[in-house]
Formats: structure tokens, C-alpha cells, sequence
């Protein structure tokens, strides 16, 4: 029973790990990649995204923003028409500040051919990876955009592909070009504002809703949005994926129940006959109830040292080595729009590791109530003549 | 002589299937403080049962027992076990000794149970073994002691706690003459020294004869109560 007891907990703590390692690779995903941890727009800006409805003042907010601790890269958003070849298709064109942007979100490791935006190299534009495909594109073709620039004039340009990403999200997946800001400024005859400054919190242990009331404070105009307000859809994802674990838990730890009740009734009727002796000697029912429950609880406690000993350095191994699910599911796979890295990391966290062992007291504990209850209600004549 | 133990018109049914089988019937009986009786009859005439009856271990279906004045049938669970341990010395047929303890655990048990502190349980436990001849198996478990030397560890466990009253039931059931002689012997001997009631059930004429009071039962009647010393 020991056995069985401390390889469910083991099972438990190295799926837990891998779990909270899923979650938190799809959660960093949703804010690393692209949205940031918290986003400032105009007040209008979400709600009717204008080309004209810009915060003015960016310089003093990001300035702001930079002087409390956080992160913060300037956007810039516009929407026109991309031709490449034969083939035309709409696009969102997305102004940034590389060296700003890389402190924010990590979407410049995240190249399935060429390089991430440089100074260097104003022309060049990245584009998505399903745009690519729509258009024929590899990394060195020109690309032709054509929009309406802010001063109602015809904006056209052509640019060069400098490098092509891998799945981030359906919108920039389909529609996404990325430009230097200043090309994007002089493209669309934006002189000043921004659209959207994308923020990461200084630590990763934040409160969401106390940053965010925090932000708030510094820019008490401006609306400010965190990433669980912005993507609505993959953190119900992710909170449904971790009521999937505790689910998981409870079918593994009913199991694990059943298993320990069965094995507790044994134990009990094996020693009815023992039990009627001692409680014919004067051992009273409470007695006989904790003798039970210590009992099981050593058995517990062992079983939790097995599951730990073995639960905790495998999840580690596979924290630094990751499953790779490369040939399974393809660069593009996703949840609700964010991309799932095909590497699956375990996380080992505090959670990770006491919520199975946990579990796994309690429903051990729980279910022996009834073997202990039975013993400790035995009539100590009828139990000595038991055989 | 104030009561040590009393039956008032005890009767115990028992069902068997769809047969009611009248193991004690109407049974009034007293027992002594010091008292060395003998419950005696034929197999089935219910010795064992008033014997678990006094013992607690069971309940009548009518009548009442008194223990030192205390209604059994008033006491819960607890005050129940709590009267086993401190004032009943139960000696089994089958000897009922723990497996997994050895002679002098064993031994020991119930003084453990009381909370007695363990320098004062050694020296007791071990002073009641050298008694009834055992002080050099005390390390040895039940199943490397003979028939007559686990009825001896049984005799020591129930008089360690120095109980009112033991109940042996028939404790020269599964020994040879020369160790029935011995231990009865004992038990005589304790009854003497410390004023230990006992009260046997049994059917071997040895121990009727040593007996100072003879209580005869037949179909769970008191057929007779002769005292003799």
C-alpha cells in the first residue's frame, strides 16, 4: 500500500510539474511574446482603434513608467495593404522601438528565418508566418505597402523582408508586419504620439491587480489594461487548465482512496481477533481509532518521502530538459491564439510539489475513517471469536 | 460479606438463525471480595457466558450485574473499557496472548494502559513473572513458549494491574496434569498472598476439587452452590 501510495504521489508531483510548467510557458507566452504584462492606450484607443487616437504625451509616460521600476515600449498601429508579387492582402502594420520592445517581450528570439528588426537596417520589415506563406515571402524579397498615411495622403513604400516569425498569435500569424518606429512614423506621417506602450512588471512574483492599480496611479489619464483583461480567453484557458490538474488529482487520489480504504479493511479484519483481545484487556475505542490513524499516517508520510524522493529530481531533470514534442505538434501549434513552444518544460514550484503530497494525506486520512471506525466499534467478545 | 459481584435475575438469549438459545436463564448469584469459586457444569450449561457477562465483555438480554456497586448497563464504551483494565484479569482458554509481544510486553500491557511509569512497570511486571516461574522467558514470544508457559504470561498479564477479580475460563483446558497442577497451584497461591478473587469456569474435576466454592449451572440454571471453605 506504501508502494501504490507513493507512486500516485509521484505520478501527481511529476504531472503537476509538467503542468505548471505548460501553464507558465503558455501564460509567459501570452505576455512575453507580444502583449506585455500590462498595456496603456488612450481612453478611446480599445474601443475604436483610430489611427488618430494616440497617447501624446509618450515621452513623459514612458519616462514615468521607467522612474517606478517597469519596463515600458512605445507602439505604433496602422492597417494598409501588402503586395508581394501576384498576391496582395491586408496587413497591421506595427511601428516599434527594438531596443525598448526586447525589454518588454521576447518576440525577436521568436524568428522562424532571418533577423529581427536593426537601426541598421531601416528598410527591412519582419512579417508573420502565415502572411509569408500568403504571400510567397522569404527572408530578401520586397514587399510592397500601400496605406493611408495621418495627413489623408497616400502612403506607399517598399521594403524589404528582413526576417520572418514564428507562430505568436492569430493577428500578427496572418496580418503582421513589423517597421522600425521612425519608418513607420515617416510611412505613415506620424510625427508624434503612440498607440499602445506595452509594460513588464520589475518582478515575476507581481500582483496583477496591485500593478496595474499601481500603473493606474502613474498615468491616471491614460487606460490601463493587464494582460488577464487583454486576453480574456487564454487566462480562462489557463485557469481551466488548472482546474484540469486538481481534477486529474482527485481521479488519481480516488483511485489512491479506494486503494487505501481496501487496504486499511484488510488490515483491520486480518486483526479482529487482536483488536478483541486488546479491548477485552481495556484499550478503549478512541485508542484503538488512533493506533489506526498513526498507523496510516506513518504509511502516509512513508509513501510521501518515496513520491518526493522520486517526484522532485525527475521534475527537475526535465526542468533544464524539456520534452520535445518537435515532431509531434508543429511550429504553429496554439491555445487560443498563443503559440505553444514545442519544448514542455517542468516547473518545479512549491505548489507543484506540496499540492500532491497534500492531497495525498488527506484522502489517506479520509479514508481510513471507516476501517478505524469499525475497529474501534468491535465488540470485543465477538471479535476474539472472529477467525 | 459485601458483594464484590452481583447477578440479579440474569437471563442472555442468543439467536441463532431463527432459534433462541437461553444461554443463562433468571441467574441470581453473588461473589466475595478474596473469593476462589469454580463455575462448573457440562459443555453448553453457560459458564463461559457468565463469565463474559461479569467480564463485561457482553450484555444480558435481562437482569442487571453489579461490579464493586457500578450497573454495568450504565457504563458507555469507555467507562466500560476503562473498567476491564483497571478492575477485571481476564485468563482465555486459547490464551489470547499478542503475537508480536513478548513474554514480559505481554505482561505489561495493561500496566502500560494505565499509564504506569515504566520503571515502576518493570519492577512490577517482572516481580509478577519471577511469581509464576517465568523471569527467565521473559524475552521469549508466544510462540516459543509451551502451552503451560503462555497460560502462566496470561495469568501474569491479568494480575499485573492487580484486579479485583479474575475470570479464568477454563485455564487447565489445553495443559497436561503436572502443568494444570502448577498452575492452579498459582492461582492459589496469589489468592492467598494478595486476596485476588478468582472465578473459574470449568469442567475438569481438579480444579472442582481445589475450588473453596462450587457454582453448578445446567442449561444456564443455577443447579447448585456449595461452599467448602
Amino acid at each position: 500500500m506504501i508502494g501504490a501510495m507513493g507512486f500516485a504521489g509521484f505520478i501527481m508531483i511529476f504531472y503537476a510539474a509538467l503542468m505548471e510548467g505548460l501553464l507558465h510557458t503558455t501564460e509567459q507566452n501570452a505576455t512575453v511574446m507580444e502583449s506585455g504584462q500590462f498595456q496603456v492606450h488612450a481612453p478611446e484607443y480599445r474601443d475604436d482603434p483610430d489611427l488618430y487616437t494616440m497617447i501624446t504625451q509618450e515621452v513623459e509616460v514612458l519616462n514615468r513608467l521607467q522612474a517606478n521600476g517597469y519596463q515600458a515600449a512605445p507602439r505604433l498601429f496602422g492597417v494598409g495593404l501588402a503586395a508581394a508579387h501576384a498576391s496582395s492582402v491586408g496587413i497591421m502594420l506595427r511601428g516599434i522601438d527594438p531596443d525598448r520592445e526586447r525589454l518588454v517581450t521576447e518576440i525577436h528570439r521568436h524568428l522562424l528565418a532571418g533577423k529581427w528588426l536593426n537601426g541598421d537596417d531601416p528598410e527591412g520589415v519582419v512579417v508573420g508566418r502565415r502572411l509569408a506563406k500568403a504571400l510567397g515571402l522569404v527572408v530578401g524579397d520586397e514587399l510592397v505597402v500601400v496605406s493611408q498615411a495621418g495627413d489623408g495622403s497616400m502612403a506607399n513604400e517598399l521594403y524589404r523582408v528582413r526576417g520572418v516569425l514564428k507562430s505568436i498569435n492569430e493577428s500578427i500569424d496572418r496580418s503582421g508586419v513589423f517597421f522600425l518606429d521612425e519608418v513607420f512614423r515617416k510611412l505613415m506621417v506620424l510625427p508624434d504620439g503612440v498607440h499602445e506602450i506595452a509594460i513588464r512588471s520589475p518582478d515575476d512574483t507581481y500582483s496583477l491587480a496591485d500593478h496595474t492599480q499601481q500603473i493606474q496611479n502613474l498615468v491616471p489619464d491614460l487606460e490601463v489594461k493587464n494582460w488577464r483583461e487583454l486576453q480574456p480567453v487564454v487566462a480562462r484557458v489557463i485557469d481551466m487548465s488548472r482546474y484540469s490538474l486538481l481534477l486529474m488529482l482527485v481521479i488519481t487520489y480516488s483511485a489512491v482512496g479506494i486503494l487505501t480504504l481496501n487496504g486499511m479493511l484488510m488490515g483491520v479484519f486480518e486483526r479482529i481477533h487482536e483488536f478483541g483481545v486488546v479491548k477485552a484487556l481495556g484499550v478503549p475505542p478512541w485508542q484503538i481509532f488512533s493506533l489506526i490513524a498513526i498507523e496510516s499516517f506513518l504509511q502516509v508520510v512513508f509513501a510521501s518521502i518515496i513520491a518526493l524522493a522520486a517526484g522532485i529530481p525527475l521534475s527537475l531533470y526535465f526542468e533544464t530538459h524539456p520534452l520535445d514534442l518537435t515532431g509531434l505538434a508543429s511550429s504553429s501549434a496554439s491555445i487560443a491564439g498563443i503559440a505553444l513552444d514545442p519544448l514542455w518544460y517542468c516547473r518545479v514550484s512549491v505548489k507543484a510539489v506540496v499540492d500532491p503530497i497534500v492531497v495525498l494525506m488527506v484522502v489517506a486520512m479520509l479514508s481510513i475513517i471507516y476501517p478505524a471506525t469499525k475497529a474501534a466499534l468491535l465488540k470485543p467478545l465477538a471479535a476474539i471469536h472472529h477467525r | 460479606m459485601e458483594n464484590l459481584i452481583q447477578l440479579r435475575n440474569v437471563t442472555k438469549i442468543y439467536q441463532q438463525g431463527k432459534v433462541q438459545v437461553h444461554a443463562v436463564q433468571d441467574l441470581t448469584l453473588g461473589l466475595a471480595l478474596g473469593e476462589f469459586s469454580a463455575l462448573c457444569g457440562p459443555s453448553g450449561s453457560g459458564k463461559t457466558t457468565v463469565l463474559n457477562l461479569i467480564g463485561a465483555l457482553d450484555e444480558p438480554s435481562q437482569g442487571t450485574i453489579l461490579l464493586e456497586g457500578n450497573d454495568l448497563a450504565l457504563l458507555n464504551r469507555t467507562q466500560l473499557s476503562r473498567l476491564r483494565r483497571d478492575r477485571i484479569g481476564f485468563v482465555f482458554q486459547a490464551y489470547n496472548l499478542v503475537p508480536v509481544l513478548t513474554a514480559y510486553e505481554n505482561a505489561e500491557f495493561v500496566l502500560a494502559l494505565q499509564g504506569v511509569p515504566a520503571k515502576e512497570r518493570y519492577d512490577r511486571t517482572m516481580t509478577i513473572l519471577d511469581e509464576v516461574g517465568l523471569a527467565g522467558l521473559a524475552n521469549r514470544r508466544p510462540d516459543e513458549l509451551s502451552g503451560g508457559q503462555q497460560q502462566r504470561v496470561a495469568i501474569a498479564r491479568a494480575i499485573c494491574p492487580e484486579p479485583a477479580v479474575v475470570l479464568a475460563d477454563e485455564p487447565t483446558a489445553n495443559v497436561d496434569t503436572t502443568t494444570a497442577d502448577g498452575l492452579l497451584g498459582l492461582m492459589e497461591k496469589l489468592n492467598d498472598e494478595k486476596r485476588i478473587t478468582f472465578l473459574f469456569s470449568t469442567h475438569d474435576q481438579r480444579v472442582m476439587d481445589r475450588a473453596h466454592r462450587l457454582i453448578r449451572l445446567t442449561d444456564g440454571q443455577l443447579t447448585g452452590d456449595e461452599v467448602r471453605r
